[in-house]
């Protein structure tokens, strides 16, 4: 390496920038601060005598949540066990008779989810969302496995319009064709007429 | 051979290639939706639209409406080719009902597929949809018409590829619609297929309605054991529940469908009455246990009685694995069998269709579509062996000629020739046309024209005999191949194409060293030379023709051991019962009735099922690490276990029986090399000897008289064939028993249409409505071995019933 690489182009200290007097002043300045903070009311809150308002958008206890007519949302589609990276979700899907596909049942191994919140960005119908609820914590591993009793909450919890029914062209006792969003009546295929 | 260019990559493919093939050939898969390699191209959905870049063609084209041409050059990459591509799936979605989450096709749909590839993630369409009214197309097929995107591969399959009209498309415009004029059961039985080669979600699989996602599922490669055509398919299973069947394409065999026996056919494997509890006279024990008990039963009664004494029975249903240790342990052992078949007749049939087919007449189900002149005689496709009609609709479509040789009224969805031929004339024919091929004809003026059929026969650029091995006797059996020999000695091209009785009844006709049938077995068990027997997969209870005679000999016997998967009254009554596994645990290899060894994968792991261990409701919250209900064996190791000593535990040990089984077994199959499986065997090792002669006049039995009617005990297409018949979505759609009889035979024996025919035998008595159908031959009655029919009375499948056993008055 040669000498110039080395050089810098730093001036000399002035008197008042020599070492001393700026460990004088670095002194000065944090035993300040701490008097400061000496007659300050502290801000820290200790959990868990203080439970703070966490934003709703925090990631933690899963629900099953309802539309807004009060009928069960999930439709059983799979998708949230499917994006899941941990495999914690397993449901078996089936038809009621009113037509509506639903949830025979719905598990969740608490013990399992990581809370990444991929469930509820891959679920078309707004029903399964992460809550801010995090005490989630239990002596036996067993009891952290949620069936579907444990999910359902009432409500529609952060999305309180959707209703996926509304939406898609099946058939259930509410909306037969036509009769959801944007769609026409059934089109009468003996017709002729253009 | 022309020569093109594809995203840079020549290559050389034969004329009259698509494009879309061409490029699929380089691995390039260029989107589509009404291109199907079996249906061929129309060019309707717009989606395959690829560059032409230089040569012969210019511009955006379809890839599948073009022939590949010397000196192509095609990009599918282009720019303008992929912003039509993507706008094509736009406006293929601007109707598109919203109901993925839903909709059974989620997770396998082509239109997901490429509605993702198009980067069409976000609708911008703001108009209304059109909608359209669902039907109800039976217990099958699950129709959600808004899903369409009228690429017509299901009207094209319906009605050009299986010859059915009663779905199609109506409407015009953009109202076109794609259904039966009215609601109702679909009539043809390959309609399973629509839910495959739909690329959307208006078909779904009805059985498994809303049941899970495809990539939820354990799928392998399995076979269909319904009938002797073995055709190729994926099955699925979640939870230890076979949940579905789809086509595996296989362009030798089945090419890219299925019958709806083979696509429904599954749910005895995860039937809540499946025996899994080994037992010893319907006393529950552990396998292990009941084993050693069957093992110390086996070597007392041959201590006492010699080896002769202990007989083993299988069916044609069980794997060649299964087969083959059978062999090995009756061949070192020198135990009585194995039978493969209910009757003498049967095994005759069977070891007589095996031994004629020759390798150079032997042709696939697949080649039989390119045949020219097909000449059937004695099967009736549609209800012995469902997809050999489909083969034969391609004859015909092709412009070929179809005649059948069938005392029965045989019906398949197109037009052809049918000679009602009473069966005891059938031999007479067929030689009658075998001396008129070979130019020394002097036929017997019958009311058939077989000089025309001869000549035409000669005529034909690749004739074709098809011959049925069930209701025929071995003399017509081992005629159709001499006919086919005749027709290779004229033409140097000709093909043989035997329908057997069983998935594996080719390999089974290879074990026969002996003809022992479980005829021959209950013989012996009646004159006490046989003390012990071990029924394998077989279920004695329905398929044996003679109830009474079973059950009888049965009690005569010492010990039974029987090893099966499928519930039987029997169950309960034999000295040990040891349950095995289904195709879908235990994997295995089958021959089917043109040689070709065939494998399958296991696709589960036994047990309960989730409905059983948690009833509907979700499974039990316990830990454990052994799946409950999952004590059951492969066939093949539970045999192994009984005939070697220490095979009980060691899996190896079963593993090194089985491999040296399989080694002896034949020397046509060649299991031990890298002979790749889905290859015919080697039928030139195959015995052709000890045919039966067919030389001199063909025997006249007196079968056909006024006062007799040869009873004939046939397949049906549904609610015959023993596993599929215990499907509860095919009983749905199975047709209720009934005796068919030539109007005049029903006349001159004084019975009445639509009216109950009692049928009498040695005081039992079979009661069954008669049908008329004018299309028989006269002097037959046909009568499906059918579930809910107690047909087991007959001691036979074919026999002479006489007039006073025939009773009009119906009790
Ligand atoms: S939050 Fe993540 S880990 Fe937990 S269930 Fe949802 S997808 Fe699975
Ligand atoms: S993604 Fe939503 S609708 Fe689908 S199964 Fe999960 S919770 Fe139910
Ligand atoms: S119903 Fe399916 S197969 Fe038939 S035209 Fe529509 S999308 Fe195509
Ligand atoms: S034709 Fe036979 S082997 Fe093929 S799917 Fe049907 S029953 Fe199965
Ligand atoms: S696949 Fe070519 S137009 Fe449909």
């Amino acid at each position: 390496m040669s000498e110039d690489k080395l050089k810098t182009d730093e001036k000399p200290l002035k008197p008042t920038e020599s070492s001393g007097w700026s460990a004088l002043k670095a002194l000065a300045e944090g035993f300040a601060t701490t008097a400061k903070h000496l007659a300050r009311k502290p801000i820290t809150e200790s959990y868990p005598e203080v439970k703070r308002q966490l934003p709703e958008r925090s990631r933690a206890r899963i629900v099953l949540t309802h539309d807004p007519d009060g009928r069960e949302r999930c439709v059983a589609c799979y998708l949230c066990s499917a994006v899941c990276p941990v495999s914690c979700i397993s449901m078996q899907s089936a038809e009621q008779p009113n037509g509506r596909r639903y949830a025979r049942w719905f598990r969740i191994n608490f013990g399992r989810c990581i809370y990444c919140g991929l469930c509820e960005e891959a679920c078309p119908t707004s029903a399964i969302q992460l809550t801010p609820d995090f005490e989630n914590i239990q002596r036996d591993i067993l009891t952290l496995v949620f069936e579907k009793k444990d999910l359902l909450v009432e409500g529609c919890g952060k999305d309180p319009s959707y209703n996926y029914y509304e939406h898609a062209g099946v058939t259930t006792d509410q909306r037969g064709k036509g009769e959801h969003a944007s769609e026409t009546p059934p089109v009468n295929v003996k017709s002729n007429l253009p | 051979m022309p020569k093109l260019t594809i995203d840079n990559r020549e290559i050389q493919v034969p004329t009259g290639t698509k494009v879309i093939e061409a490029a699929e050939r380089l691995g390039i898969m260029i989107p589509r939706f009404c291109f199907h390699p079996a249906l061929g191209s129309v060019g309707a959905c717009r989606v395959c639209a690829v560059a032409f870049t230089e040569g012969p063609v210019k511009g955006i084209q379809m890839s599948c409406m073009i022939d590949v041409q010397d000196g192509m050059v095609v990009s599918t990459t282009d720019a303008e080719a992929v912003d039509f591509r993507r706008h094509v799936i736009e406006w293929l979605m601007l109707h598109h009902p919203h109901d993925c989450p839903v909709c059974d096709e989620g997770g396998h749909c082509l239109l997901q597929d490429l509605t993702v590839a198009g980067n069409h993630g976000i609708r911008r369409y703001r108009g209304l949809k059109r909608t359209h009214n669902n039907q109800d197309l039976g217990p099958l097929v699950q129709h959600e018409m808004n899903r369409c995107i009228q690429c017509y591969r299901c009207s094209r399959f319906y009605q050009e590829f299986t010859g059915y009209r009663d779905l199609g498309v109506m409407g015009i415009g953009s109202r076109v619609y794609f259904g039966r004029s009215v609601s109702g059961v679909l009539e043809s039985p390959f309609s399973g297929n629509l839910t495959d080669i739909c690329p959307t979600g208006v078909y779904t699989d009805k059985p498994s309605r809303y049941f899970g996602r495809r990539w939820d599922y354990q799928r392998h490669p399995s076979l269909c054991l319904h009938c002797s055509l073995g055709c190729n398919l994926t099955a699925s299973a979640r939870y230890r529940r076979v949940v579905r069947h789809e086509a595996r394409p296989n362009l030798e065999v089945n090419g890219h469908f299925l019958c709806d026996r083979g696509r429904y056919g599954y749910a005895y494997a995860s039937a809540a009455d499946r025996p899994r509890q080994a037992m010893a006279a319907g006393t529950p024990g552990t396998i292990a246990d009941i084993l050693t008990g069957a093992q110390e039963a086996i070597q007392r009664t041959v201590e006492q009685y010699g080896p002769g004494s202990v007989a083993v029975a299988t069916s044609s249903r069980s794997s060649l694995e299964t087969l083959a240790l059978l062999k090995q342990a009756c061949e070192q052992h020198g135990w009585t069998g194995p039978a493969t078949t209910q009757t003498d007749r049967q095994a005759l049939n069977q070891r007589t269709a095996v031994n004629c087919l020759r390798p150079e007449l032997a042709v696939s189900l697949a080649a039989d579509t390119e045949a020219h002149d097909v000449l059937v005689i004695g099967a009736d496709p549609l209800n012995e062996a469902p997809m050999l009609a489909l083969s034969l609709r391609q004859v015909q479509r092709s412009g070929g000629h179809v005649t059948v040789i069938d005392p029965r009224g045989v019906r398949l969805p197109f037009d052809f020739d049918h000679w009602a031929v009473h069966p005891s004339a059938m031999g007479a024919i067929v030689q009658a046309l075998i001396q008129e091929i070979a130019g020394d004809g002097t036929a017997a003026s019958t009311e058939f024209d077989v000089t025309r059929l001869a000549r035409q026969l000669n005529a034909s650029p690749r004739p074709s005999v098809i011959c049925g091995t069930d209701i025929l006797t071995s003399r017509e059996i081992a005629l159709a191949g001499d006919l086919a020999q005749a027709l290779c000695r004229t033409h140097r091209v000709a093909g043989l194409f035997y329908v057997l009785t069983g998935a594996n009844a080719f390999a089974a006709a290879l074990t026969q060293s002996e003809r022992v049938s479980m005829e021959t077995v209950l013989d012996r068990i009646e004159n006490g030379s046989v003390r012990l027997l071990v029924a394998v997969e077989q279920d004695l209870w329905r398929e044996f023709p003679d109830r009474k005679r079973l059950q009888k000999a049965l009690k005569r016997l010492d010990h039974l051991v029987l090893l099966d998967y499928v519930n039987s009254p029997l169950n309960h009554e034999v000295s040990y019962f040891i349950p095995t596994q289904p195709i879908y645990e235990s994997g295995g290899h089958w021959i089917n009735q043109e040689g070709r060894l065939q494998g399958a994968s296991a696709v589960m792991a036994g047990g309960d099922t989730i409905e059983v261990t948690g009833g509907l409701d979700h499974p039990p919250r316990v830990f454990e690490s052994h799946i409950p209900g999952s004590e059951q064996l492969a066939a093949w190791r539970a045999l192994a276990a009984l005939t070697e000593d220490h095979a009980k535990t060691v899996k190896a040990i079963q593993e090194e029986t089985l491999r040296s089984a399989l080694a002896d077994f034949h020397p046509a199959v060649d299991t031990t090399s890298a002979q790749p499986t889905g290859q015919r065997i080697d039928l030139n090792a195959v015995s052709h000897a000890g045919v039966e002669s067919t030389e001199g006049p063909v025997p006249v039995v007196n079968e056909a008289s006024s006062d007799t009617v040869l009873l004939l005990l046939v397949d049906w297409t549904f609610g015959t064939e023993t596993l599929s018949a215990m499907s509860p979505t095919l009983e749905k759609v199975e047709a209720s028993p009934v005796a068919h009889m030539h109007p005049d035979t029903i006349a001159s024996f004084g019975l009445a249409e639509g009216k109950p025919v009692t049928i009498s035998v040695d005081a039992r008595q079979l009661t069954v409505p008669v049908q008329a159908d004018p299309r028989m031959a006269p002097g037959v009655m046909v009568i499906p071995r059918h579930h809910l029919l107690e047909w087991q009375i007959f001691g036979e499948t074919r026999v002479i019933v006489k007039r006073s056993q025939l009773n009009a008055d119906g009790v």
